[in-house]
């Protein structure tokens, strides 16, 4: 990896990310610091990437490297840890039952994908569909159901829930710049977590081989 | 660029960066104006427009409060001179005051007001030398404003209406 996205596109892109996660603009701006238990699954995604092979922490922090390229690597490693918190912040909604259901949901899906030990690129293609999904169900979905003023998709919705009364679903509403800046800061991080330093041999994905009935790269 | 300068650029760099975050998230300013305001405040170089305070002050010693206000938002926009601020809150407590009864919206914005002025003070004590007001300190303002917002049994004693306004 070149020292350039160490020192500077790695750390700065993620800080972007920690700093865009809390973001939501509604009459004013508000800045939301991220719930406790974001920091779990933040510490769950790392685990997972470093488990994958997506994240080798051995290119950042090692005995080989100077004392400075140490500080530097454990810089990269630390922002990924706060873009991670942010960027489920920005997936999770604020209130009410969805916000639980969405943390169960991501918790139980994160401790599965630790437990199947993907390689690197089926960990971001996981990563990617995890995020994506929270996205459209909060930003689109959610808001729809909290607009309101009510469009179509609301209209749809409420007829597929026939039955369901919205007191616990309903989320504060923000204007549409929260959803765009949100879409931004997870294509952000997502990107990111691309870039990160890999264990070679995670570049190559994982094959079944049937004779001896195990993954192999 | 040698290794080790990039690495120790970089990594200052990031630190900046982040305590610009920590920071952002703790003062939490709503507008961009508040933004600049609080950075050039954190490093004393902020200062509010004089000639829009006087307008703001001469309006509100006419009691048109809704123009003083403007004029002090003109005066401090990014809400970080206590001084402006508590005239600000002092105005909502002049519009919202009533002989028969207080109004609740005005006095609940100056105690939003008058928190925003203490918050900015140094050490929190804001005194204001002026002969037109009665309540000269954000702790006598802060108390009558909550002493308006507070429902109790002598809000019914018809003497109520022989008080004055401070």
């Amino acid at each position: 990896m070149s020292r350039t996205r160490e020192a500077f596109v790695l750390p700065l892109l993620f800080l972007t990310v920690a700093l865009l996660g809390g973001l939501r603009v509604a009459d004013r701006i508000v800045l939301l610091p991220p719930p406790l238990f974001t920091l779990v699954l933040a510490f769950l995604l790392v685990g997972v990437l470093v488990r994958s092979g997506a994240l080798a922490p051995e290119r950042l922090m090692s005995a080989a490297r100077s004392p400075l390229a140490n500080i530097s690597g454990a810089v990269v490693i630390v922002t990924a840890f706060a873009a991670a918190t942010q960027a489920f912040n920005v997936a999770i909604p604020e209130s009410g039952l969805p916000r639980l259901l969405f943390s169960v949901f991501l918790l139980v899906l994160l401790i599965n994908t630790f437990a199947a030990s993907p390689d690197r690129v089926r960990v971001l293609r996981s990563v990617l569909v995890i995020f994506g999904s929270a996205f459209v169900l909060k930003f689109i979905v959610l808001a729809a159901l909290s607009d309101p003023a009510g469009g179509w998709l609301k209209r749809v919705l409420l007829a597929m829930l026939e039955g369901l009364t919205l007191g616990t679903m309903s989320q504060e509403l923000y204007r549409p710049a929260t959803g765009y800046l949100a879409f931004l800061t997870l294509i952000l991080f997502v990107g990111a977590l691309a870039l990160l330093p890999s264990r070679p041999d995670a570049l190559l994905p994982t094959r079944y081989d049937p004779r001896r009935g195990e993954l192999e790269r | 660029m040698r290794e080790s300068t990039a690495r120790t650029l970089g990594l200052v760099l990031a630190a900046a960066y982040a305590v610009f975050i920590v920071w952002l998230y703790v003062r939490q300013p709503q507008t961009v104006a508040e933004m600049t305001g609080a950075l050039s405040a954190t490093v004393g170089a902020y200062r509010i427009d004089d000639r829009a305070f006087a307008d703001g002050l001469r309006f509100f010693r006419g009691d048109q409060f809704d123009a003083a206000r403007l004029a002090f938002d003109r005066a401090d926009p990014a809400h970080q001179d206590s001084r402006t601020q508590f005239y600000i809150a002092y105005s909502y407590y002049r519009q919202g005051w009533g002989r028969v009864y207080n109004d609740d919206a005005l006095f609940a914005r100056g105690l939003e007001a008058v928190d925003r002025a203490v918050a900015v003070a140094p050490q929190g004590r804001i005194a204001v030398e002026d002969p037109d007001l009665q309540l000269r300190s954000a702790d006598e303002l802060k108390a009558e404003l909550q002493a308006g917002l507070r429902r109790e049994l002598a809000d019914l004693n018809p003497l109520k209406v022989f008080r004055q306004r401070k």
